[in-house]
């Protein structure tokens, strides 16, 4: 009986090493890493060259918080973004979720599909299209002037409004899946009875429906509001030089200065901040929020 | 006449968002049509923007860049990601839940800082060349995931008996593998590398951090070209042909496939 376990379990070490074996040395030598090597650098002393010294400090840390840099500014912008983001997504993306879920019928699939559709397609590509469409100059502008509508260009580009129209229209698709993943997994003879009990069906949706999807709601929730946190695409190509979020000062310091030690203080202040909210998400909405995401 | 108001607002709002999500797109096609080169306005019907798209030869050679790290990314990526996803459904092991969490990473850290950490990584540490080598690094890094999660995903409707019979019946391992066990996870490795292989031709992140000097591909090369405002109508057309026809096509294999399945 014994050898029999012992053999099973030798079978299984076998079987491990060609299924799990390329993955683990891939995400040790290509994630791992890299993540460890820019934590390890935010931790060095930087010389007045920008070279990296062999001195432990937490100089770059002191300088971001305390030294009047423009980074706490810029990660607070981009939180306040993302919560707005996330907002107005879930205003949107639940009823979309639920009017699929509830009158798509036959069509559900190709009505999900409707709505994920754009977001395989080239990120550049849709902020131009967004840019190109409700810019100035541009065509629903050009439209309304000409019907007389409106008497002069309305210019919302490079302003923190149009960063988070851009970011909503890129993060939309996001919130949507989790949601009707989770509208999907409710019985429905729950439904069922709430009705046969005398609950109208607002009741319903309150007392039912909604706490459970809350699962769904925190998964589209982290799906939307970490991306939107760490984006840099949007507010660079659409607020101009004149709205920066986090992302866009890493990019800044990291590519165009050169100074990777305090883009890595940054990009490590930024992770931490990520983390936290992924773990105050998945507490608020259980695990299911944590299944939903994948 | 409540109830009635509720979903006339839930279609309305449902509607507004299909809306907003499509009608971008949707003008940006019509307008690649449009004879005006640097207007909004809408002049005549032309297709002499995808002429030009054709007799660019920078534009072809993008194409082509993102074409083979596309494949190759979707090569890789997916061989490991389904391996990964079948062995994480199929055996217990310590270190299990672990993995899964790790595979997770690179597509919840923020893009930038993941980019950022590769190039640090490509060029201080293990001084891998930036261009090809460190673009179809990374890429396996941020797609390889996405097969796993697939994979996970569609492992429960598999009918993992017959694996069990084929051994049963004597086969040894390799014979299952080739015989069974791949043909049983080919639906899994078709949707990785379906959602894979365009990932990675319209990724612009990853790719601007680690791609150095003149590894341009297509969205790279987008990108200066709005930067710089050149030539927009083009835009409009490599939008176009390169980028949602492709998406288009791959939705309408979907979709037949889902319907042939269903009427079975």
């Amino acid at each position: 009986m014994v050898a029999a376990k012992n053999d099973m379990k030798r079978k299984t070490h076998l079987h491990l090493l060609p299924t799990v074996g390329p993955i683990t040395i891939w995400i040790f030598f290509f994630v791992f890493a890299p993540v460890a090597v820019i934590v390890a650098i935010s931790f060095f002393a930087t010389g007045s060259g920008g070279e990296i010294l062999p001195r432990l400090s937490l100089e770059n840390y002191r300088l971001l918080l305390f030294g009047g840099s423009e980074y706490p500014r810029a990660v607070i912008r981009s939180i306040l973004y993302a919560l707005v983001t996330n907002l107005i997504c879930l205003g949107i993306g639940y009823p979309m979720a639920f009017w699929i879920s509830k009158y798509g019928g036959k069509f559900k699939a190709l009505l999900l599909f409707l709505v994920i559709v754009p977001s395989w397609s080239c990120y550049i590509v849709r902020i131009y299209a967004l840019k190109q469409l409700v810019g100035y100059p541009g065509i629903l502008n050009d439209f309304l002037l000409n019907l007389g509508l409106i008497s002069s260009p309305i210019n919302i580009l490079y302003t923190p409004a149009a960063v988070v129209l851009g970011l909503i229209y890129i993060w939309l698709p996001f919130m949507v899946l989790p949601i009707y993943a989770s509208l999907e997994g409710i019985n429905p003879s729950l439904l069922e009875a709430s009705l046969d009990l005398g609950a109208t069906p607002q009741w319903q949706f309150l007392t039912i429906t909604l706490p459970l999807t809350k699962g769904g709601i925190f998964g589209g929730a982290i799906l939307t509001f970490i991306p939107a946190l760490g984006d840099w695409l949007v507010p660079l190509l659409i607020g101009g030089n004149r709205v920066w979020m986090a992302g866009n000062l890493i990019e800044h310091y990291l590519v165009v200065r050169g100074k990777i030690a305090m883009a890595s203080s940054m990009a490590v202040i930024l992770t931490a901040t990520v983390v936290l909210l992924i773990y105050v998400f998945i507490k608020l909405g259980g695990e299911e929020s944590m299944e939903r995401i994948v | 006449m409540k109830i009635l108001n509720a979903r006339r607002i839930n279609t309305i709002v449902s509607m507004i968002g299909y809306l907003f999500v499509w009608a971008p797109i949707v003008v940006l096609a019509i307008f690649s049509f449009n004879a005006s080169a640097y207007g909004v306005k809408w002049e005549s019907l032309t297709i002499k923007w995808y002429v030009d798209l054709f007799h660019t030869p920078e534009i072809m050679q993008a194409v082509l860049r993102s074409l083979l790290i596309a494949s190759i990314t979707t090569i890789f990526a997916t061989a490991i990601g389904t391996l990964a996803g079948y062995g994480l459904y199929k055996y217990k092991f310590a270190g299990r839940r672990f993995l899964r969490m790790s595979v997770l990473l690179p597509i919840t850290v923020p893009y930038v800082i993941m980019a950022g950490a590769l190039l640090v990584y490509f060029t201080r540490i293990v001084h891998i060349p930036l261009g090809y080598p460190a673009i179809i690094i990374a890429h396996i890094s941020f797609s390889a995931p996405l097969a796993v999660f697939v994979t996970l995903g569609r492992m429960q409707r598999i009918n993992w008996s017959l694996e069990e019979a084929s051994v049963d019946l004597g086969a040894n391992t390799l014979t299952t593998w080739r015989k069974v066990t791949i043909p049983l996870l080919l639906p899994a490795i078709f949707a990785s590398a379906v959602l894979i292989f365009p990932w990675s031709f319209n990724d612009f992140t990853v790719t601007y951090f680690v791609a150095g000097v003149g590894t341009t591909t297509l969205p790279l090369y987008l990108f200066s070209m709005l930067e710089y405002s050149l030539k927009p109508v083009l835009i409009n057309a490599i939008s176009l042909i390169f980028i949602i026809m492709p998406i288009l096509l791959i939705m309408l294999i979907y979709l037949s496939k889902a319907r042939t399945k269903h009427g079975s």
